[in-house]
Protein backbone atom coordinates (compact mmCIF):
# COMPACT_ATOMS: atom_id res chain seq x y z
CA UNK A 1 0.00 0.00 0.00
CA UNK A 2 0.87 3.62 -0.91
CA UNK A 3 2.22 5.87 2.26
CA UNK A 4 -1.08 7.90 2.17
CA UNK A 5 -3.75 5.39 2.69
CA UNK A 6 -1.69 3.31 4.61
CA UNK A 7 -1.64 6.09 7.60
CA UNK A 8 -5.32 7.07 6.74
CA UNK A 9 -6.03 3.32 7.93
CA UNK A 10 -3.60 3.58 10.40
CA UNK A 11 -5.22 7.01 11.90
CA UNK A 12 -8.39 5.48 11.81
CA UNK A 13 -7.36 2.44 13.86
CA UNK A 14 -5.90 4.81 15.97
CA UNK A 15 -8.95 6.87 16.33
CA UNK A 16 -11.06 3.90 17.04
CA UNK A 17 -8.51 2.75 19.75
CA UNK A 18 -7.81 5.24 21.61
CA UNK A 19 -8.51 4.13 25.39
CA UNK A 20 -6.58 0.55 24.54
CA UNK A 21 -3.61 1.84 22.73
CA UNK A 22 -2.84 4.47 25.94
CA UNK A 23 -3.54 1.13 27.88
CA UNK A 24 -0.58 -0.65 25.88
CA UNK A 25 1.36 2.75 25.31
CA UNK A 26 1.62 2.91 29.53
CA UNK A 27 2.43 -0.97 29.61
CA UNK A 28 5.23 -0.65 27.25
CA UNK A 29 6.40 2.14 28.79
CA UNK A 30 7.51 0.11 32.25
CA UNK A 31 8.35 -2.52 30.87
CA UNK A 32 11.10 -1.04 28.43
CA UNK A 33 12.00 1.52 31.49
CA UNK A 34 12.97 -1.53 33.45
CA UNK A 35 14.84 -2.78 30.69
CA UNK A 36 16.68 -0.07 30.55
CA UNK A 37 17.15 0.53 34.10
CA UNK A 38 18.46 -3.03 33.81
CA UNK A 39 20.78 -2.54 30.96
CA UNK A 40 22.37 1.01 33.16
CA UNK A 41 22.50 -1.46 35.89
CA UNK A 42 24.97 -3.91 33.45
CA UNK A 43 26.77 -0.70 32.13
CA UNK A 44 27.17 0.29 35.81
CA UNK A 45 29.41 -2.93 36.30
CA UNK A 46 30.89 -2.72 33.77
CA UNK A 47 32.11 0.93 34.65
CA UNK A 48 33.49 -0.55 37.66
CA UNK A 49 34.86 -3.84 36.14
CA UNK A 50 36.60 -1.24 33.53
CA UNK A 51 37.76 1.21 36.41
CA UNK A 52 39.04 -1.56 38.34
CA UNK A 53 40.76 -3.91 35.67
CA UNK A 54 42.26 -0.31 34.48
CA UNK A 55 43.76 0.13 37.87
CA UNK A 56 46.59 -3.01 38.96
CA UNK A 57 44.17 -5.85 40.38
CA UNK A 58 46.28 -7.37 43.02
CA UNK A 59 48.21 -5.52 45.00
CA UNK A 60 51.35 -6.68 47.17
CA UNK A 61 52.24 -4.58 49.91
CA UNK A 62 55.59 -4.37 51.37
CA UNK A 63 57.41 -4.42 54.52
CA UNK A 64 58.60 -2.05 55.50
CA UNK A 65 62.40 -1.38 55.27
CA UNK A 66 62.77 -3.83 52.60
CA UNK A 67 66.02 -3.11 51.40
CA UNK A 68 66.48 -2.47 47.28
CA UNK A 69 68.07 -5.69 46.53
CA UNK A 70 65.42 -7.50 47.71
CA UNK A 71 62.89 -5.70 46.29
CA UNK A 72 64.36 -5.86 42.81
CA UNK A 73 64.82 -9.74 43.40
CA UNK A 74 60.96 -9.69 44.63
CA UNK A 75 60.20 -7.45 41.56
CA UNK A 76 62.35 -9.89 39.00
CA UNK A 77 60.19 -12.71 40.22
CA UNK A 78 57.12 -11.38 39.66
CA UNK A 79 57.67 -10.17 36.63
CA UNK A 80 58.59 -13.50 35.78
CA UNK A 81 55.61 -15.35 36.76
CA UNK A 82 53.83 -16.22 33.37
CA UNK A 83 49.77 -15.10 35.26
CA UNK A 84 51.39 -11.57 35.87
CA UNK A 85 51.34 -9.58 32.79
CA UNK A 86 52.69 -6.27 34.41
CA UNK A 87 54.15 -5.27 37.82
CA UNK A 88 54.57 -1.04 39.05
CA UNK A 89 56.22 -0.10 41.80
CA UNK A 90 54.68 2.06 44.25
CA UNK A 91 56.42 3.85 47.19
CA UNK A 92 54.97 5.19 50.36
CA UNK A 93 54.73 8.30 48.52
CA UNK A 94 52.18 7.31 45.69
CA UNK A 95 50.44 5.22 47.48
CA UNK A 96 49.55 8.40 50.07
CA UNK A 97 48.72 10.38 46.83
CA UNK A 98 46.55 7.38 45.26
CA UNK A 99 44.49 7.11 48.76
CA UNK A 100 43.89 11.06 49.14
CA UNK A 101 42.63 10.51 45.39
CA UNK A 102 40.18 7.60 46.00
CA UNK A 103 38.67 8.78 49.30
CA UNK A 104 39.00 12.82 48.39
CA UNK A 105 35.47 12.79 48.93
CA UNK A 106 36.08 11.35 52.71
CA UNK A 107 38.64 14.31 54.19
CA UNK A 108 38.02 12.51 57.71
CA UNK A 109 40.01 9.66 56.65
CA UNK A 110 42.43 11.47 54.74
CA UNK A 111 43.38 13.82 57.77
CA UNK A 112 44.39 11.17 60.14
CA UNK A 113 47.05 9.33 57.68
CA UNK A 114 50.28 10.21 56.17
CA UNK A 115 52.60 8.77 53.81
CA UNK A 116 55.00 6.71 56.55
CA UNK A 117 51.27 5.00 57.45
CA UNK A 118 50.79 3.47 54.56
CA UNK A 119 52.89 0.01 52.74
CA UNK A 120 54.78 0.80 49.63
CA UNK A 121 53.64 -1.42 47.25
CA UNK A 122 53.07 -3.56 43.54
CA UNK A 123 50.58 -3.60 41.53
CA UNK A 124 49.92 -6.48 39.39
CA UNK A 125 48.48 -6.28 36.32
CA UNK A 126 46.90 -10.35 35.61
CA UNK A 127 46.97 -11.98 32.26
CA UNK A 128 44.14 -12.95 33.59
CA UNK A 129 42.13 -11.46 36.36
CA UNK A 130 40.43 -15.12 37.35
CA UNK A 131 43.66 -16.13 38.31
CA UNK A 132 43.63 -13.68 41.72
CA UNK A 133 43.71 -16.65 43.98
CA UNK A 134 46.86 -18.30 42.60
CA UNK A 135 48.45 -15.41 42.81
CA UNK A 136 47.55 -14.61 46.67
CA UNK A 137 48.66 -17.26 47.81
CA UNK A 138 51.67 -17.88 46.36
CA UNK A 139 52.92 -14.73 47.39
CA UNK A 140 51.56 -14.22 50.90
CA UNK A 141 54.19 -14.60 53.49
CA UNK A 142 57.07 -14.21 51.46
CA UNK A 143 59.96 -12.56 52.63
CA UNK A 144 59.27 -8.99 52.49
CA UNK A 145 55.85 -8.93 51.99
CA UNK A 146 53.21 -7.46 54.09
CA UNK A 147 49.96 -8.78 52.59
CA UNK A 148 48.78 -10.09 49.39
CA UNK A 149 45.35 -8.58 48.67
CA UNK A 150 43.02 -8.74 45.75
CA UNK A 151 41.15 -5.43 45.24
CA UNK A 152 38.27 -6.94 43.54
CA UNK A 153 37.64 -9.23 46.10
CA UNK A 154 36.61 -6.42 48.68
CA UNK A 155 34.14 -5.54 45.85
CA UNK A 156 31.83 -8.70 46.03
CA UNK A 157 29.10 -6.64 47.58
CA UNK A 158 29.64 -4.23 45.14
CA UNK A 159 28.97 -6.55 42.69
CA UNK A 160 26.34 -8.52 44.25
CA UNK A 161 24.16 -5.61 45.01
CA UNK A 162 24.39 -4.51 41.33
CA UNK A 163 24.06 -8.48 39.80
CA UNK A 164 20.61 -8.60 42.34
CA UNK A 165 19.47 -5.56 41.29
CA UNK A 166 19.65 -6.10 37.36
CA UNK A 167 18.03 -9.38 37.23
CA UNK A 168 15.31 -7.45 39.65
CA UNK A 169 14.97 -5.46 36.68
CA UNK A 170 15.15 -8.09 33.74
CA UNK A 171 12.06 -9.89 35.78
CA UNK A 172 10.00 -6.51 36.29
CA UNK A 173 10.59 -6.35 32.34
CA UNK A 174 9.46 -9.67 31.63
CA UNK A 175 6.30 -9.13 33.87
CA UNK A 176 5.64 -6.18 32.24
CA UNK A 177 6.49 -8.07 28.57
CA UNK A 178 3.89 -10.99 29.18
CA UNK A 179 1.45 -7.72 30.48
CA UNK A 180 2.00 -6.05 27.12
CA UNK A 181 1.72 -8.69 25.45
CA UNK A 182 -1.54 -9.40 26.61
CA UNK A 183 -2.60 -6.15 26.14
CA UNK A 184 -0.92 -5.99 22.54
CA UNK A 185 -3.46 -9.50 21.69
CA UNK A 186 -6.37 -7.78 22.80
CA UNK A 187 -5.91 -4.14 20.76
CA UNK A 188 -5.40 -6.50 18.03
CA UNK A 189 -8.24 -8.44 18.57
CA UNK A 190 -10.45 -4.71 19.15
CA UNK A 191 -8.93 -3.28 16.29
CA UNK A 192 -9.35 -6.42 13.68
CA UNK A 193 -13.20 -6.65 15.04
CA UNK A 194 -14.12 -2.52 14.14
CA UNK A 195 -12.20 -3.35 11.05
CA UNK A 196 -13.76 -6.35 9.76
CA UNK A 197 -15.53 -4.88 7.09
CA UNK A 198 -12.51 -3.18 5.85
CA UNK A 199 -10.84 -6.00 6.12
CA UNK A 200 -13.08 -8.10 4.36
CA UNK A 201 -12.98 -5.82 1.40
CA UNK A 202 -9.50 -5.66 1.55
CA UNK A 203 -9.02 -9.77 1.28
CA UNK A 204 -11.80 -9.73 -1.89
CA UNK A 205 -10.24 -7.28 -3.78
CA UNK A 206 -7.13 -9.12 -3.56
CA UNK A 207 -4.90 -7.16 -1.11
CA UNK A 208 -1.78 -9.00 0.21
CA UNK A 209 -1.74 -10.31 3.50
CA UNK A 210 1.21 -7.84 3.95
CA UNK A 211 -1.12 -5.00 3.23
CA UNK A 212 -3.67 -5.93 5.19
CA UNK A 213 -1.80 -6.50 8.76
CA UNK A 214 -0.05 -3.47 8.10
CA UNK A 215 -1.78 -1.07 9.63
CA UNK A 216 -2.38 -3.68 12.51
CA UNK A 217 1.15 -3.61 13.07
CA UNK A 218 2.21 0.17 12.49
CA UNK A 219 -0.86 0.39 15.27
CA UNK A 220 1.40 -1.72 17.71
CA UNK A 221 4.62 -0.49 16.69
CA UNK A 222 3.68 3.17 17.29
CA UNK A 223 2.52 2.06 20.80
CA UNK A 224 5.43 0.46 21.06
CA UNK A 225 7.57 3.58 19.51
CA UNK A 226 5.22 5.99 22.11
CA UNK A 227 6.29 3.77 25.47
CA UNK A 228 9.74 3.57 24.30
CA UNK A 229 10.48 7.06 23.86
CA UNK A 230 8.35 7.56 27.51
CA UNK A 231 10.82 5.08 29.12
CA UNK A 232 13.77 6.90 26.99
CA UNK A 233 12.58 10.10 28.91
CA UNK A 234 12.51 8.19 32.19
CA UNK A 235 15.77 7.15 31.69
CA UNK A 236 17.65 10.18 31.11
CA UNK A 237 15.69 12.02 33.44
CA UNK A 238 16.92 9.48 36.37
CA UNK A 239 20.58 10.14 35.46
CA UNK A 240 20.41 13.71 35.63
CA UNK A 241 19.06 13.64 38.52
CA UNK A 242 19.23 10.16 40.28
CA UNK A 243 22.76 9.16 38.79
CA UNK A 244 24.41 12.80 38.49
CA UNK A 245 22.74 14.57 41.00
CA UNK A 246 22.50 12.14 44.16
CA UNK A 247 24.71 8.74 43.58
CA UNK A 248 27.92 11.19 41.97
CA UNK A 249 28.46 12.41 45.11
CA UNK A 250 27.86 9.20 47.63
CA UNK A 251 30.30 7.03 46.03
CA UNK A 252 34.16 6.87 44.70
CA UNK A 253 33.64 4.73 42.09
CA UNK A 254 32.87 6.20 38.11
CA UNK A 255 28.98 5.98 37.03
CA UNK A 256 27.57 5.13 33.76
CA UNK A 257 27.99 7.79 31.28
CA UNK A 258 26.00 9.33 28.84
CA UNK A 259 27.23 6.93 26.05
CA UNK A 260 25.26 4.00 28.29
CA UNK A 261 22.66 5.56 28.35
CA UNK A 262 22.24 6.12 24.43
CA UNK A 263 23.17 2.60 24.33
CA UNK A 264 20.35 1.73 26.37
CA UNK A 265 17.62 4.04 24.92
CA UNK A 266 18.36 2.90 21.18
CA UNK A 267 18.29 -0.69 22.33
CA UNK A 268 14.76 0.32 24.62
CA UNK A 269 13.44 1.99 21.15
CA UNK A 270 14.65 -0.97 19.05
CA UNK A 271 13.13 -3.57 20.97
CA UNK A 272 9.85 -1.66 21.94
CA UNK A 273 8.88 -1.12 18.13
CA UNK A 274 10.30 -4.84 17.03
CA UNK A 275 8.65 -6.52 19.87
CA UNK A 276 5.30 -4.79 19.87
CA UNK A 277 5.00 -5.18 16.01
CA UNK A 278 6.05 -9.13 16.56
CA UNK A 279 3.47 -9.25 19.33
CA UNK A 280 1.08 -7.67 16.66
CA UNK A 281 1.59 -10.30 13.78
CA UNK A 282 1.52 -12.81 16.42
CA UNK A 283 -1.81 -11.67 17.93
CA UNK A 284 -2.96 -10.72 14.26
CA UNK A 285 -2.30 -14.99 13.16
CA UNK A 286 -5.13 -15.44 15.54
CA UNK A 287 -7.36 -12.90 15.05
CA UNK A 288 -6.82 -12.30 11.10
CA UNK A 289 -8.37 -14.38 8.34
CA UNK A 290 -5.48 -15.20 5.99
CA UNK B 1 -12.61 -18.53 -18.26
CA UNK B 2 -13.95 -20.85 -15.42
CA UNK B 3 -13.90 -24.60 -15.56
CA UNK B 4 -15.50 -26.66 -12.84
CA UNK B 5 -14.74 -30.63 -13.16
CA UNK B 6 -16.02 -32.76 -11.28
CA UNK B 7 -16.51 -31.02 -8.28
CA UNK B 8 -17.58 -31.77 -4.72
CA UNK B 9 -17.55 -29.61 -1.60
CA UNK B 10 -18.13 -30.58 1.76
CA UNK B 11 -17.83 -28.17 4.68
CA UNK B 12 -17.78 -31.66 7.42
CA UNK B 13 -16.46 -34.42 6.92
CA UNK B 14 -19.47 -36.88 6.36
CA UNK B 15 -21.87 -33.93 5.76
CA UNK B 16 -24.22 -33.49 2.93
CA UNK B 17 -21.95 -31.96 0.43
CA UNK B 18 -22.70 -28.43 -0.28
CA UNK B 19 -21.52 -29.12 -4.06
CA UNK B 20 -21.79 -32.78 -5.13
CA UNK B 21 -19.92 -33.10 -8.76
CA UNK B 22 -20.09 -30.26 -10.58
CA UNK B 23 -18.77 -30.01 -13.98
CA UNK B 24 -19.25 -26.93 -15.75
CA UNK B 25 -17.57 -24.32 -18.22
CA UNK B 26 -17.96 -20.72 -18.75
CA UNK B 27 -16.20 -19.28 -21.41
CA UNK B 28 -14.92 -15.32 -21.49
CA UNK B 29 -17.43 -13.32 -22.26
CA UNK B 30 -20.22 -15.28 -21.40
CA UNK B 31 -23.27 -13.89 -18.91
CA UNK B 32 -24.56 -16.75 -16.94
CA UNK B 33 -27.05 -16.84 -14.38
CA UNK B 34 -26.61 -19.27 -11.44
CA UNK B 35 -29.98 -20.13 -9.85
CA UNK B 36 -31.13 -22.45 -7.28
CA UNK B 37 -33.01 -22.32 -3.61
CA UNK B 38 -31.37 -20.80 -0.91
CA UNK B 39 -29.17 -23.94 0.47
CA UNK B 40 -28.21 -25.18 -3.39
CA UNK B 41 -24.87 -24.56 -3.40
CA UNK B 42 -25.09 -21.33 -5.06
CA UNK B 43 -22.75 -19.02 -2.33
CA UNK B 44 -20.45 -22.23 -1.88
CA UNK B 45 -19.58 -22.33 -6.10
CA UNK B 46 -18.88 -18.69 -5.86
CA UNK B 47 -16.43 -18.83 -2.67
CA UNK B 48 -14.55 -21.74 -4.84
CA UNK B 49 -13.93 -19.44 -7.38
CA UNK B 50 -12.41 -17.06 -4.89
CA UNK B 51 -10.47 -19.34 -2.97
CA UNK B 52 -12.42 -18.39 0.12
CA UNK B 53 -13.12 -22.52 0.28
CA UNK B 54 -11.38 -25.35 -1.67
CA UNK B 55 -13.11 -28.07 -3.09
CA UNK B 56 -12.73 -31.39 -1.24
CA UNK B 57 -12.54 -32.98 -4.23
CA UNK B 58 -12.49 -32.18 -8.26
CA UNK B 59 -11.26 -29.09 -10.13
CA UNK B 60 -11.72 -25.71 -9.83
CA UNK B 61 -10.09 -23.05 -12.60
CA UNK B 62 -10.05 -19.51 -12.81
CA UNK B 63 -8.34 -17.49 -15.80
CA UNK B 64 -6.87 -21.30 -16.82
CA UNK B 65 -5.80 -21.24 -13.25
CA UNK B 66 -5.51 -24.30 -10.97
CA UNK B 67 -7.24 -22.11 -7.81
CA UNK B 68 -6.74 -24.81 -5.20
CA UNK B 69 -2.44 -24.92 -6.51
CA UNK B 70 -2.57 -21.34 -6.31
CA UNK B 71 0.21 -20.70 -3.11
CA UNK B 72 -1.19 -18.68 -0.35
CA UNK B 73 0.65 -15.58 -1.26
CA UNK B 74 -0.36 -15.60 -4.60
CA UNK B 75 -4.24 -15.67 -3.81
CA UNK B 76 -4.61 -11.85 -3.89
CA UNK B 77 -3.36 -11.95 -7.48
CA UNK B 78 -6.47 -14.69 -8.02
CA UNK B 79 -8.89 -12.13 -5.87
CA UNK B 80 -7.63 -9.35 -8.36
CA UNK B 81 -8.53 -11.36 -11.67
CA UNK B 82 -12.48 -11.76 -9.64
CA UNK B 83 -14.12 -8.92 -8.80
CA UNK B 84 -17.20 -9.25 -6.31
CA UNK B 85 -20.58 -7.82 -5.88
CA UNK B 86 -22.90 -8.80 -2.91
CA UNK B 87 -26.60 -8.52 -1.98
CA UNK B 88 -26.13 -6.31 1.24
CA UNK B 89 -23.45 -3.71 -0.71
CA UNK B 90 -20.75 -3.71 1.41
CA UNK B 91 -19.71 -0.80 1.30
CA UNK B 92 -17.36 1.48 3.72
CA UNK B 93 -19.54 4.08 5.95
CA UNK B 94 -17.31 6.19 6.48
CA UNK B 95 -15.43 6.76 3.20
CA UNK B 96 -16.99 8.77 0.24
CA UNK B 97 -18.63 7.18 -2.85
CA UNK B 98 -15.05 7.96 -4.23
CA UNK B 99 -13.60 6.91 -1.53
CA UNK B 100 -15.04 3.45 -1.68
CA UNK B 101 -14.02 3.09 -5.10
CA UNK B 102 -10.59 4.26 -4.53
CA UNK B 103 -10.15 1.74 -1.69
CA UNK B 104 -9.92 -1.19 -3.71
CA UNK B 105 -7.09 0.53 -5.94
CA UNK B 106 -5.53 1.93 -2.96
CA UNK B 107 -5.04 -2.02 -0.51
CA UNK B 108 -3.74 -3.29 -3.80
CA UNK B 109 -1.16 -0.79 -3.86
CA UNK B 110 -2.04 1.25 -7.14
CA UNK B 111 0.04 4.84 -7.58
CA UNK B 112 -2.30 7.69 -6.76
CA UNK B 113 -1.84 9.22 -10.27
CA UNK B 114 -3.80 5.96 -11.77
CA UNK B 115 -6.22 5.71 -8.44
CA UNK B 116 -7.25 9.49 -9.85
CA UNK B 117 -7.78 8.81 -13.24
CA UNK B 118 -9.47 5.64 -13.16
CA UNK B 119 -12.10 6.38 -10.40
CA UNK B 120 -13.94 8.93 -12.54
CA UNK B 121 -13.93 6.99 -15.03
CA UNK B 122 -15.52 4.13 -13.55
CA UNK B 123 -18.11 6.34 -11.78
CA UNK B 124 -18.83 7.44 -15.06
CA UNK B 125 -19.19 4.32 -16.25
CA UNK B 126 -22.08 3.34 -13.43
CA UNK B 127 -23.42 6.69 -13.43
CA UNK B 128 -22.39 8.19 -10.41
CA UNK B 129 -20.88 11.37 -11.88
CA UNK B 130 -21.97 14.02 -9.68
CA UNK B 131 -22.18 12.09 -6.36
CA UNK B 132 -18.30 11.43 -5.70
CA UNK B 133 -18.73 13.05 -2.54
CA UNK B 134 -21.52 11.64 -0.76
CA UNK B 135 -21.73 8.37 1.86
CA UNK B 136 -23.06 5.53 1.73
CA UNK B 137 -25.87 6.36 3.83
CA UNK B 138 -26.63 9.07 1.20
CA UNK B 139 -27.35 7.00 -1.44
CA UNK B 140 -30.20 5.01 -2.48
CA UNK B 141 -29.85 0.88 -2.37
CA UNK B 142 -29.75 1.37 -6.26
CA UNK B 143 -26.82 3.65 -5.97
CA UNK B 144 -24.98 1.64 -3.02
CA UNK B 145 -24.78 -1.74 -5.36
CA UNK B 146 -23.47 1.29 -8.17
CA UNK B 147 -20.66 2.14 -6.07
CA UNK B 148 -20.48 -1.75 -5.45
CA UNK B 149 -20.25 -2.54 -8.85
CA UNK B 150 -17.55 0.60 -9.64
CA UNK B 151 -15.49 -0.89 -6.98
CA UNK B 152 -15.53 -4.27 -7.72
CA UNK B 153 -14.65 -3.22 -11.78
CA UNK B 154 -12.46 -0.47 -11.07
CA UNK B 155 -9.25 -2.96 -11.10
CA UNK B 156 -11.17 -4.44 -14.63
CA UNK B 157 -11.32 -8.16 -13.37
CA UNK B 158 -11.43 -10.64 -16.03
CA UNK B 159 -14.65 -11.93 -13.90
CA UNK B 160 -16.95 -10.45 -11.99
CA UNK B 161 -19.30 -12.73 -9.50
CA UNK B 162 -22.63 -11.29 -8.23
CA UNK B 163 -24.23 -12.70 -5.44
CA UNK B 164 -28.03 -11.74 -5.48
CA UNK B 165 -26.47 -8.50 -6.26
CA UNK B 166 -30.28 -7.18 -6.68
CA UNK B 167 -31.28 -9.06 -3.55
CA UNK B 168 -32.67 -6.08 -1.99
CA UNK B 169 -33.80 -3.61 -4.89
CA UNK B 170 -37.29 -2.76 -6.07
CA UNK B 171 -37.67 -4.39 -9.66
CA UNK B 172 -37.11 -1.18 -11.32
CA UNK B 173 -33.52 -0.53 -9.53
CA UNK B 174 -32.98 -4.12 -10.24
CA UNK B 175 -33.40 -3.91 -14.09
CA UNK B 176 -31.01 -0.88 -13.80
CA UNK B 177 -28.67 -2.94 -12.11
CA UNK B 178 -28.95 -5.25 -14.44
CA UNK B 179 -28.58 -3.07 -17.83
CA UNK B 180 -25.11 -1.78 -16.13
CA UNK B 181 -24.34 -5.21 -15.19
CA UNK B 182 -24.61 -5.97 -19.04
CA UNK B 183 -22.53 -3.13 -20.18
CA UNK B 184 -20.05 -4.37 -18.35
CA UNK B 185 -20.22 -7.95 -20.05
CA UNK B 186 -20.58 -6.24 -23.28
CA UNK B 187 -17.50 -4.61 -22.74
CA UNK B 188 -15.65 -8.66 -22.49
CA UNK B 189 -15.98 -9.46 -18.53
CA UNK B 190 -17.30 -12.82 -17.78
CA UNK B 191 -20.39 -12.42 -15.50
CA UNK B 192 -21.80 -15.43 -13.35
CA UNK B 193 -24.80 -14.02 -11.37
CA UNK B 194 -26.63 -15.52 -8.33
CA UNK B 195 -29.51 -14.81 -8.19
CA UNK B 196 -33.43 -15.53 -7.10
CA UNK B 197 -34.76 -13.18 -9.45
CA UNK B 198 -36.90 -14.85 -11.69
CA UNK B 199 -38.00 -11.46 -13.58
CA UNK B 200 -34.67 -10.67 -14.54
CA UNK B 201 -33.37 -14.10 -15.53
CA UNK B 202 -36.66 -14.85 -17.64
CA UNK B 203 -36.17 -11.34 -19.28
CA UNK B 204 -32.88 -11.51 -20.37
CA UNK B 205 -32.96 -15.22 -21.74
CA UNK B 206 -29.07 -16.00 -21.15
CA UNK B 207 -26.90 -19.08 -19.64
CA UNK B 208 -28.89 -20.82 -16.39
CA UNK B 209 -27.09 -22.97 -14.79
CA UNK B 210 -29.35 -24.48 -11.96
CA UNK B 211 -27.86 -26.07 -8.71
CA UNK B 212 -30.31 -28.46 -6.48
CA UNK B 213 -29.08 -29.46 -3.47
CA UNK B 214 -25.60 -29.18 -4.15
CA UNK B 215 -25.61 -30.57 -8.14
CA UNK B 216 -25.89 -29.31 -11.00
CA UNK B 217 -29.37 -29.99 -12.65
CA UNK B 218 -29.93 -27.63 -15.37
CA UNK B 219 -27.27 -25.78 -17.81
CA UNK B 220 -29.33 -24.21 -20.34
CA UNK B 221 -28.34 -22.10 -23.08
CA UNK B 222 -31.16 -18.61 -22.94
CA UNK B 223 -32.70 -20.28 -20.16
CA UNK B 224 -35.93 -18.90 -18.18
CA UNK B 225 -35.44 -19.14 -14.22
CA UNK B 226 -37.39 -22.35 -13.79
CA UNK B 227 -36.61 -25.58 -15.08
CA UNK B 228 -38.70 -26.11 -17.88
CA UNK B 229 -37.97 -30.36 -18.10
CA UNK B 230 -39.32 -30.58 -14.56
CA UNK B 231 -40.67 -30.10 -11.54
CA UNK B 232 -38.79 -27.08 -10.90
CA UNK B 233 -36.26 -26.60 -8.14
CA UNK B 234 -38.20 -24.44 -6.17
CA UNK B 235 -41.68 -23.62 -5.62
CA UNK B 236 -43.30 -20.81 -7.11
CA UNK B 237 -44.67 -18.98 -4.19
CA UNK B 238 -41.37 -18.11 -3.27
CA UNK B 239 -39.34 -18.11 -6.16
CA UNK B 240 -40.86 -16.40 -8.68
CA UNK B 241 -40.67 -13.08 -6.98
CA UNK B 242 -38.11 -11.19 -7.56
CA UNK B 243 -37.56 -10.05 -4.37
CA UNK B 244 -38.34 -13.06 -2.24
CA UNK B 245 -34.92 -12.64 -0.01
CA UNK B 246 -35.65 -9.17 1.17
CA UNK B 247 -36.66 -7.78 4.46
CA UNK B 248 -39.91 -5.33 4.91
CA UNK B 249 -38.98 -3.02 2.90
CA UNK B 250 -40.07 -5.07 -0.05
CA UNK B 251 -43.67 -5.25 0.34
CA UNK B 252 -43.99 -2.06 -1.85
CA UNK B 253 -42.24 -4.19 -4.59
CA UNK B 254 -43.99 -7.73 -4.13
CA UNK B 255 -45.31 -7.98 -7.71
CA UNK B 256 -44.79 -10.56 -9.84
CA UNK B 257 -42.09 -12.35 -11.99
CA UNK B 258 -42.79 -10.55 -14.90
CA UNK B 259 -44.35 -7.39 -13.83
CA UNK B 260 -41.53 -5.56 -15.18
CA UNK B 261 -41.20 -1.80 -15.21
CA UNK B 262 -41.31 0.12 -18.31
CA UNK B 263 -38.04 1.15 -17.78
CA UNK B 264 -36.28 -1.59 -18.09
CA UNK B 265 -35.52 -1.11 -22.10
CA UNK B 266 -32.76 -3.19 -22.25
CA UNK B 267 -33.80 -6.10 -20.12
CA UNK B 268 -37.09 -6.20 -20.86
CA UNK B 269 -36.43 -6.91 -24.73
CA UNK B 270 -36.17 -10.92 -25.78
CA UNK B 271 -32.69 -12.17 -25.17
CA UNK B 272 -29.38 -10.42 -26.98
CA UNK B 273 -28.42 -12.66 -29.43
CA UNK B 274 -24.85 -14.02 -30.25
CA UNK B 275 -23.39 -14.21 -26.73
CA UNK B 276 -24.06 -17.74 -26.05
CA UNK B 277 -20.61 -19.40 -27.18
CA UNK B 278 -17.87 -19.16 -24.51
Amino acid sequence: MRPGPLLAALVTTLRRNVAMTCAVVVTVTICLAMLGAGLLLRAQAHTVDSFLLDQIEIVVDLQDGLDDADRQALRDELAADPLVGGVTYESKQDVYERFRRDFRTSPDVVAGVGPDDLPASFRLALIDPRDAVVIVETYTGRDGVEAVRDQRALLGPLYRFLDAFTLGAFVLAAVQAVASFVLIYTMIRISAHARRRETAIMRLVGATNAAIRAPFMLESALAGLLGGLLAVGALVLAKIYLVDGRFARQTMFPLFGWDAVWVAAATVLAVGVTAAAGMASVALRRHLRA
Amino acid sequence: MIRLASVTKRYAAGSRPALCDVSTEIGAGEFVFLVGPSGSGKSTLLRLLLREERATTGLVEVAGRDVARIPDRKVPLLRRTVGCVFQDFRLLPDRTVAGNVAFALDVVGRPRHVVRAVVPEVLELVGLTGKEKRFPDELSGGEQQRVAIARAFVGRPQVLLADEPTGNLDPATSAEIMDLLDDINQAGTTILMATHNAGLVDAMRLRVLELDAGRLVRDERRGGYDNPDGPSATSPDIDTSPLDDTGPLDVSAGTGPLDVPAQRSRVQAPAPTGREAG
